[in-house]
């Protein structure tokens, strides 16, 4: 057994053992969580959330990936380091070893990136527990059943080598894919070190399949989506904070991906990697168990660039 | 400004016993390694086990004459630019020969003659500006800002040790490239300065890398880019973006803004070397254009 096979190895048993401890369910289970403001009720928050999705974590290493693209503290364009903070220690009470991990996709300071973001200020002993994923050693891992051109993906260790790796995005609109959530969060635990700053060759296999290539290496990584304040118009980068006032968990990216799509407006069917990745039953709400917040309830219209506007959710 | 010889240390102390460099910590990667062996060159001295990371370096180099980012990465990308900005002496001259060889091979795929055929034979038009060529980070991409920066210092380089039409026409072509790049307000970003009819803002770091790329070229506007990076010196917000803002100015012989000098601490290993490379350009000993 080569190294590269142990790493992937150890990458899926870890998630295939760290599931829910009650029996599978048929449907996908979401829970949408009302929080107005990034306060310190985000840390009782957490502990709920992560209580009703009866994660058993205890003994196993545990890898956060927020969201980090700009220096730019105050716009709604970074996960918020708070949602992060009370995640692991959400986390740390369930008895997992917890760490922190990003590969930003154009600037190469990722610890300056974090510190401008307030991380630094936020999470205690921060540089100790973050690995910055564009500079991690890596191993090559194949792609069992790639929809793009990509056979194999390098990528780095820190992330092979969890038991769980939890995508935690900002819910933002993109402006080529219609709404990057925790799917498409995953671009970032592919290494700038190999493939560069944008990491562009994944844009050349084709941005949506890349996605649902990634998804298929981490079908199971656990999903919490920062919409709190997220962002609409131009976004990934370049458009406005979005109040939506809700954090958005689940254990399939797909329907976590999907019922944030429904709250911010946007027709999931028509956002082409969620198809690629879970076909039209994987995104369909029948399928999709919700918990805690309706998403009828909390939908927040989250304004589209003119060229996007066919993502428009219309309701029969 | 003097040389931080306790930088030097801290590059020496990072050394992996496989004689490469690590960013922060773990296995050896190509850039940091050449980064090491620049500051050492800047300081005009030598690494004490300097030939444990030549041969960490040679050992990295792939039969089409490029270099590998890792050992455990099975294909030559950007970083082949950067292992040819050492001097031939060092790596070999065969060996860096193929190294400029394999750049002068390699271009963004927005600018190959497949894509351009591909074009011609689906909308019957030739996209715009075929001359210009930068290179991309990884291959089968296309090309950016950085890997274009550090494409061009490495060819200036050995044009200017060994000129040639075709170095001179294709260092033309990527800096066309690099001009065709730049943002609304006068620098560089990633190389993406306009999005969805949307204009994007400069960074600090592309923005040093571009000037430097540039320097000695009569490029038009370049007084609004000087406004631009000493406007991003005086707030500077990492220690990579304003050793690069530094070289990429006193390239173009223009004094660095007045600033709290590298406040930001040195996270990884090449803002470590990156800062020495400044604080020996300040002294006049610009390792990039010499």
């Amino acid at each position: 057994m080569t190294r590269r096979d142990f790493l992937l190895g150890s990458a899926g048993l870890g998630l295939a053992g760290c599931g829910r401890t009650a029996a599978p369910r048929s449907r996908a289970l979401v829970k949408v969580t009302r929080a107005a403001t990034y306060s310190q009720d985000l840390y009782d928050t957490m502990r709920r959330v992560l209580r009703e999705h009866r994660i058993d974590v205890r003994g196993r290493r545990v890898v956060l990936k927020p969201n980090l693209v700009e220096f730019e503290p105050e716009s709604a364009i970074n996960t918020h380091p708070l949602l992060v903070h009370a995640t692991l220690e959400a986390f740390r009470e369930l008895g997992a070893s917890v760490a922190i991990a990003e590969g930003p996709g154009h600037r190469r300071g990722t610890l300056d990136l974090a510190d401008a973001a307030g991380y630094f200020g936020t999470i205690p002993d921060f540089e100790d527990i973050f690995t910055d994923l564009n500079l991690d050693d890596v191993s090559r891992v194949r792609l069992p059943h790639p929809v793009s051109h990509l056979r194999s993906l390098y990528l780095p260790h820190t992330v092979l080598g969890s038991d769980l790796l939890v995508s935690m995005p900002k819910m933002k609109t993109h402006h080529w894919t219609g709404a990057t959530l925790s799917m498409k969060n995953l671009f970032g635990i592919v290494p700038g070190g190999v493939y560069g700053w944008p990491k562009n060759m994944l844009h050349w296999a084709g941005i949506h399949q890349s996605i649902a290539d990634l998804h298929s290496l981490f079908p199971k990584h656990f999903a919490i989506v920062d919409g709190i304040v997220g962002m609409d118009g131009n976004g990934p980068i370049q458009g406005q904070p979005k109040a939506a006032g809700v954090i958005v968990s689940g254990r399939e990216p797909v329907a976590v991906d999907a019922t944030c799509c429904r709250i911010m407006q946007i027709e999931p069917s028509r956002i082409e990697y969620l198809t690629l990745a879970g076909g039209l039953e994987g995104i369909a709400e029948e399928n999709i168990q919700q918990i805690g917040e309706k998403p009828d309830s909390v939908e927040t219209r989250f304004e589209l660039i003119m060229e996007l506007r066919e993502l428009r959710r219309v309701r029969a | 400004m003097e040389i931080d010889f306790g930088a030097l240390d801290s590059i020496r102390a990072a050394q992996n016993p496989d004689g490469g460099w690590p960013y922060r910590k773990g296995g050896s990667w190509t850039e940091p390694t050449v980064y090491a062996l620049l500051a050492h060159q800047a300081a005009r001295t030598t690494a004490p086990h300097s030939a444990e990371a030549v041969a960490w370096l040679c050992a990295t180099q792939r039969g089409d004459g490029g270099w590998t980012p890792r050992r455990a990465v099975d294909q030559s990308t950007w970083v082949t630019a950067l292992v040819a900005l050492l001097p031939p002496e060092t790596i070999g001259a065969a060996r860096h020969a193929r190294a400029v060889e394999w750049l002068v091979g390699e271009r963004g795929m927005e600018s190959s003659p497949i894509l351009h055929l591909s074009e011609f034979l689906r909308h019957g038009t030739l996209p715009e500006g075929p001359d210009l060529s930068g290179w991309p980070w990884f291959p089968g991409s296309a090309a950016w800002v950085t890997p274009t920066c550090l494409g061009i210092l490495a060819l200036k380089k050995r044009y200017w040790r060994q000129p040639s039409s075709e170095l001179r026409e294709r260092i033309g072509a990527a800096q066309a490239f690099l001009l065709s790049r730049r943002c609304a307000d006068g620098g560089w970003n990633h190389g993406s300065q306009r999005s969805r009819g949307y204009d994007s803002g400069a960074y600090p770091e592309t923005t040093g890398q571009a000037l430097l790329a540039l320097a000695g070229m009569d490029a038009p506007k370049l007084e609004e880019t000087f406004g631009l990076a000493q406007g991003f010196l005086r707030e500077q917000r990492s220690a990579g973006g304003a050793a690069w803002l530094r070289l990429g100015l006193l390239a173009h012989q223009q004094t660095p803004a007045d600033a709290p000098l590298f406040r930001m601490p040195c996270r990884t290993l090449p803002d470590t070397a990156l800062t020495l490379l400044a604080e020996a350009a300040e002294q006049g000993y610009n390792v990039f254009l010499e």
